[in-house]
């Protein structure tokens, strides 16, 4: 089917909430027939939010053709680059990419755009006209919207009126043979410029500084600062603080952010879309769940979601609104980073049991919309006098602060008349008006007495402390923590699946927190437990304040008592505050639940005591392997002092958003500047225990064979971490065995993931949260696998006994260990054996035609090529080796390093910067370590870790490593790990690629045989000969430009700066970007022609620098793509019109066109579906790219997919 | 006899050999406990053999992965049992498994 839409890009001024803040220079695309309407509405009412101001939201059925007649009124040219679709890059790319014809449209002009949709899902489309990232950007004022792509036979309905709609953010979807449901679209962007009603740019009443940057959702947010001034001022809620009820509609009325309404039990799905050009988002939205991917049922659980720039996924949540215990309500959808979130950028789930017909009211008078129940549904009951229905029954006042639940607090009220009319059969504390715990017939009860206290936190031998640390903890073990006898560590509480739970939960915290260096005095005087994952009534038992729900926190003195249901064996499940948590989250407030298998018995690891709570248990079970279980709790904005009570990276201002403080695992820290002691201070052995001692960081004790699990959490607060554990992998999705297998994951606050997996080896495996900052500033420790048994560790009940000990533990030395005396190898006697000669040595980089270099580089190369690179007769680039399943890979690595050729001698490495700063002097030696394939971590990890012998190198001398490749995990990072702060930014990376057994590897151009490069032709007898591209997407660079002037990006790369804000860039942030040692920065262009639709185009500034990646038309193709480098700042990665499943291993994955939250080990493998030029295999240049407008695009982050149909004399075409 | 494409078929083929053999054997061991896995939810199976009934085996579920689908009868399909396990009183004895103990 055919379908056509006429879009406008337009300049419209964009109100974001009913307080009166606006984008006066917001563009948008809308409907040529809503254009004039819209803009009459907004000349009409200029400081209130016009509904039809929203991102375009458009939609077609799968197999459908899609014909956009594009009209840009904006006055630089403008188009629609769509993602996921198929089309002729000549016609339709929305670009000016390479040698295509230039399909942006200059103001006043129309084009039309030809789209193809062979597959379900977002079809995100944004400007690439102007990529600029400053506020004069496209993209950045609102320029993007979506196709949403719906199961072939299709139909959508408008949720208020009924009847065809054309666009519009909400729909209901119907299908002759599938369930209809509600469509919501939820539109992520981020730093849109904002000023207030007056013109200002918003102030924070708290600090009277500036406030966050805007975060919101489909152009409308609603800032706690906003609501806040209305507290101050006396106009609501006179004993209210602010944040506790910020999200609170009896005193504020409705938020102008969405409110995706719905009855109980109704399908639906959110479709979260990325249309923000910086950071990355945790999608978090209460009481539901959903699959990880939507098309795979044996893929993992979530309830919060971390999305990138340009990303999008589909949110099915299970059993319908309300969930499985049909909780009626409102359920807030929020970003979890709580900066963002107290910004505003949240909204409700608004779930009602009685019809709406649009003559009823909520409490404060607003009318209430119709809503048309789904048609295959059962019909609402009408609200009666009796039983009015949510929200009115809820005995609350206008204007205060929400009541508190019948019930739940213990000397609190019984029901009214109203509520019990709408309450279950058998309401109790904690189960009023949902009964979760019904769901199986007397279900196990577990109770747990918890309270929050304030006490200090010691996070290190040296002394860093959190004085105010505030934490969960069992009533039973407050004396013991408070007294120093039990150490403190975030409450990690275990129970099986199908238990009930019931928590006792006391508030124990001062009324009044004090102010400080990092916040301003702050009245946190109630608290609440908000839970994920497990089934609960959202009315009485959020442990939260939302909406036009009852306040389900206590006062301090209080104790409420609530109730959940496990229904099914979980990951661990996040608990925290949800009251003052921008006040007290990253203080330690913060827990988990674990679901354990049904009739499992959670032992302590010393004594074998029955425990219920520990982030150290074993676990046995009678019917699966019994495991160890290892609970890590990740946080960020730390607000620690150092031992004589110095305040560590304190904000600019009290209560400063602005990434204060450092971090923590579990309330520790372990970092590099305090490991230097050897005699030179090498950093080489850094994460050597004979060395430094054992960190004080989580080390978890296993014996070698033992099962693991590993429950990985953030608790706090706004920043992305990335987790890797060095020589273990588990499947990225634990329920599905076809998944492929990860060693590393990303993670935002209020994730939760488990890893299965197993101690192959003994010896000490490290777990690192590996972007440099957080690694620098202590976030790593240990998996200790024994060989021998050792008297604090029961064995597993269902293995073989460890044998018992001969040898006596290793012990801290102070001196380096020596190097392995015999290199075990994984491999069988007969694999055969691939080896390479590795050389690490000091290069001056060119990064660039426009003469960017490093002059410090630091590259691994083949021996055999060394020469040749230090000749300049061949170009240094990321040493990419490959070897085949079953191979064993025998690396020599060689260091050549000079110290007089490190940058910074002096032993303080100011750019790109981390917090806190301190001597960590250059290292020369070198190692290799590889991500995924099989090795003893004891010889071969390319890393001197724990009390594992010396496995780096230094000046001339040479370390071997034996790898194996067990099985086909495609692309493997590879990294040195000797020296973290002088190595990395100066390109110490690589990859190792396995590949399937029998491949053999060519060079594209020559046809000779390769045993190195990032682009290859792989021949394999029982494969198809594919073009094989490996894209390294490194960040954090250090360069100079041909002046020899150090390049601070991403600030000295912004397009259209106007001023520079010195807070705009977070040190994350810092470092220069790009692919494969290569970058190609928009400035240089755009100060060589300053036209921005001309900047993607070879026709006028030649090819970029970046890797060209060549094939003919129909080409079988995959992209390797990894970041091995070392920022914090997440990256999103696409291919203009190609797509592939969104995990390689498995052809029932989601097919997408895009690749998420890319950050330190990363690593995925790209089988582009229909090879190059997509479906209709079309020549001509495809741009890959980041997703990041804020701060990659600009900063190099790009490249070019040249597809010929034509024989190139250069390349010759693959032998069929 | 020829079947609907005119080739000839011995029977009984060996998958009803294979099948009977299998019925038998639960047949034998009806008013045993047996451990059942199969590839689609539920998955797990613990529980008394009652009866078989042609190619199905009737247990008396016990325990199984959710506690919502126990203590009924189910009616297994032969084909769809992937591994079993009778406790037949000499082998390892099948757990009770409650939940809370």
């Amino acid at each position: 089917m055919k379908r056509c839409y006429h879009v406008v890009a337009i300049p419209i001024r964009i109100v974001l909430n009913n307080f009166g803040d606006y984008n006066p220079n917001g563009m948008m695309y809308v409907l040529k027939e809503n254009e004039h309407k819209v803009r009459e509405l907004v000349k009409k009412h200029p400081f209130t939010p016009v509904d039809l101001v929203q991102p375009l939201v458009i939609r077609a059925n799968e197999g459908d053709e899609v014909e956009i007649l594009f009209e840009n009124q904006l006055p630089f040219a403008t188009g629609m680059n769509f993602q996921e679709a198929d089309y002729d890059v000549q016609t339709s790319d929305g670009a000016n990419v390479g040698v295509n014809e230039n399909t942006l449209v200059d103001c006043g002009e129309q084009t039309l755009y030809q789209i193809n949709a062979y597959h379900q899902g977002v079809y995100f489309f944004s400007d690439l006209g102007n990529p600029a990232s400053s506020d004069q950007g496209s993209n950045i004022n609102g320029l993007f919207g979506a196709l949403f792509v719906q199961a072939r036979g299709s139909s959508w309905t408008d949720p208020i009126k009924g009847g065809c709609i054309e666009s519009g953010m909400y729909a209901d979807i119907h299908h002759p043979f599938l369930p209809s449901f509600r469509e919501y679209a939820w539109i992520f962007h981020d730093e849109m410029p904002t000023v207030d009603l007056t013109g200002n740019k918003p102030l924070d009443p708290v600090t009277n500084q500036e406030r966050e940057s805007t975060h919101a959702i489909n152009y409308r947010y609603e800032p706690l600062e906003n609501r806040k001034k209305l507290i101050d001022e006396g106009v609501v809620c006179p004993d209210c603080d602010g944040e506790e009820v910020h999200h609170d509609s009896w005193v504020f009325g409705d938020p102008a952010s969405p409110i995706l309404r719905g009855y109980v039990g109704d399908p639906a799905t959110i479709r979260i879309v990325h249309g923000g050009v910086k950071e990355t988002h945790a999608f978090h939205y209460h009481v539901h769940q959903w699959f990880d991917d939507p098309t795979n049922q044996d893929s993992e659980i979530f309830d919060a979601q971390a999305i990138s720039p340009q990303t999008w996924y589909d949110i099915k949540p299970f059993y319908g609104l309300g969930s499985l215990q049909g909780a009626i309500g409102d359920a807030i959808v929020h970003c979890h980073l709580y900066p963002h979130f107290a910004v505003g950028m949240w909204g409700i789930n608004r779930i009602f049991d009685t019809l709406q017909d649009g003559n009823q009211c909520y409490p404060n008078g607003v009318s209430i919309d119709a809503l048309q129940p789904l048609p295959d549904r059962p019909r609402p009951p009408s609200p009666t006098k009796e039983r009015p229905g949510f929200p009115n029954f809820i005995p609350g006042k206008v204007g205060c602060k929400a009541p508190r639940p019948p019930l739940g607090i213990v000397g609190g009220r019984g029901l009214t008349e109203l509520e019990k009319n709408a309450a279950v059969r058998n309401p109790r504390p904690g189960a009023v008006f949902a009964d979760p715990c019904a769901v199986a017939d007397a279900p196990v009860v577990k109770e747990f007495n918890i309270s929050v206290i304030q006490l200090p936190l010691i996070y290190n031998r040296q002394g860093w402390n959190d004085p105010k640390g505030r934490i969960f903890v069992k009533d039973e073990d407050i004396e013991d923590v408070c007294a120093g006898r039990k150490e403190p560590e975030p409450l990690i509480i275990h129970m099986t699946a199908g238990t009930c739970i019931r928590i006792n939960f006391t508030n124990r915290l001062p009324h009044v927190a004090d102010g400080d260096v990092f916040q301003l005095v702050t009245r946190t005087y109630e608290v609440g437990m908000h839970i994920h994952f497990v089934k609960f009534d959202v009315l009485v038992n959020d442990g939260a304040n939302v909406g036009w729900n009852y306040d389900s926190s206590v006062l301090p003195g209080e104790t409420i008592r609530y109730e959940y249901f496990a229904d099914v064996e979980l990951k661990a499940w996040f608990f925290h505050d949800h009251l003052f948590a921008n006040y007290h989250q990253q203080h330690g407030m913060f827990g988990s639940g674990v679901v354990h298998p049904r009739f499992a018995k959670l032992l302590d690891s010393c004594s074998g005591e029955e425990v219920d709570s520990g982030t150290q248990v074993t676990a046995t079970q009678p019917l699966i392997p019994d495991y160890r279980d290892l609970t890590l709790m990740v946080h960020d904005f730390a607000f620690l002092y150092d031992k004589d009570g110095c305040p560590l990276n304190p904000p600019k201002f009290p209560s400063s958003p602005d990434d204060p403080g450092l971090f923590g695992v579990n309330y520790k820290c372990e970092p590099l500047q305090f490991r230097l002691n050897t005699p030179e201070c090498d950093p080489a052995y850094s994460f050597s225990s004979f060395v430094n001692g054992d960190p004080v960081t989580p080390i978890l004790h296993c014996y070698k064979g033992d099962s693991l699990r590993i429950r990985l959490l953030q608790g706090a607060q706004e920043e992305s971490h990335s987790f890797n554990i060095h020589g273990l992998r588990w499947k990225s999705e634990r329920p599905d065995v076809e998944s492929r297998f990860d060693s590393q994951q990303h993670i935002v606050i209020s994730e939760s993931y488990t890893f299965e997996t197993y101690a192959k080896n003994s010896g000490d495996y490290l777990w690192t949260f590996e972007t440099e900052e957080d690694l620098w500033n202590g976030l790593w420790g240990l998996i200790r696998a024994y060989d021998e048994e050792v008297n604090f560790l029961i064995p597993l009940p269902d293995q073989v006994a460890p044998p018992k000990r001969t040898q006596p533990l290793p012990e801290c030395t102070g001196s380096p260990p020596a190097p392995p005396s015999v290199i075990e190898s994984a491999a069988p006697p007969n694999a055969p054996l691939k080896r390479f000669e590795i050389v690490a040595f000091q290069i001056p980089i060119l990064y660039s035609n426009f003469g960017e270099r490093d002059p410090f580089g630091i590259v691994f190369a083949l021996e055999e090529d060394m020469n040749d690179i230090l000749k300049g007769r061949k170009d240094p680039e990321p040493l990419i080796i490959r070897a085949n399943v079953g191979d064993e890979v025998e690396v020599h690595l060689t260091s050549f390093l000079n110290f007089n050729q490190f940058p910074y001698l002096d032993g303080i490495w100011p750019y790109p910067p981390v917090k806190e700063q301190a001597f960590y002097p250059p290292s020369v030696r070198i190692s290799l370590h590889p991500q995924l394939i099989d090795y003893d971590v004891k010889t071969s990890s390319g890393e001197t870790v724990g009390f594992n012998p010396d496995q780096t190198a230094g000046p001339n001398e040479t370390v071997t490593y034996r790898w194996y490749v067990d099985t086909p995990v495609g692309t493997c990072g590879m990294w040195d790990m000797t020296d973290i702060r002088n190595h990395r930014s100066l390109g110490t990376y690589g990859a190792f690629i396995a590949e399937p057994r029998g491949t053999e590897y060519y060079d594209p151009y020559t046809l000779e045989p390769v045993n190195s490069g990032a682009q290859v032709i792989l021949v394999n007898p029982l494969l198809p000969v594919t073009r094989e591209f490996v894209l390294i997407m490194y960040d954090g660079a250090r360069l100079v430009d041909k002046a020899k002037q150090l390049i601070v990006d991403p600030v000295d790369g912004i397009l259209l700066l106007n001023e520079i804000d010195p807070d705009l860039v977070d040190t994350y942030d810092n470092g220069s970007r790009g692919f494969n040692y290569r970058t190609e920065r928009l400035i240089n262009r755009y100060t060589k022609r300053a036209v921005l639709k001309d900047l993607f185009s070879s026709n006028v500034h030649g090819d970029p620098s970046t890797p060209l990646l060549e094939a003919y038309k129909g080409d079988p193709i995959t992209i390797r793509l990894l970041n091995p480098s070392e920022r914090r700042r997440a990256h999103g990665f696409h291919i203009h019109s190609h797509y592939w499943n969104s995990d390689d291993t498995d052809l029932t994955s989601q097919v997408r066109s895009f690749s998420p939250e890319i950050v330190t080990g990363f690593t995925a493998d790209l089988r582009i579906h229909y090879g190059a030029g997509s479906f209709y295999n079309l020549s001509g240049d495809y741009m890959y790219r980041s997703g990041n407008i804020r701060w990659d695009l600009e900063q190099g982050m790009w490249g070019i997919m040249r597809v010929y149909d034509a024989l190139q004399a250069h390349l010759p075409p693959l032998e069929k | 006899m020829p079947n609907n494409d005119g080739y000839y078929v011995k029977a009984p083929t060996i998958n009803d050999i294979h099948d009977q053999t299998l019925i038998k054997y639960f047949e034998d061991w009806v008013g045993r406990k047996v451990i059942i896995l199969v590839s689609s939810f539920p998955f797990v199976f613990i529980g008394v053999i009652a009866e078989v009934i042609d190619d199905f085996v009737v247990v008396d579920v016990e325990t199984t992965s959710i506690s919502q689908l126990e203590d009924r009868e189910w009616f297994i399909h032969i084909h769809d049992i992937e591994v079993f396990y009778i406790d037949e009183g000499e082998g390892p004895r099948i757990p009770d498994l409650k939940d809370g103990d």
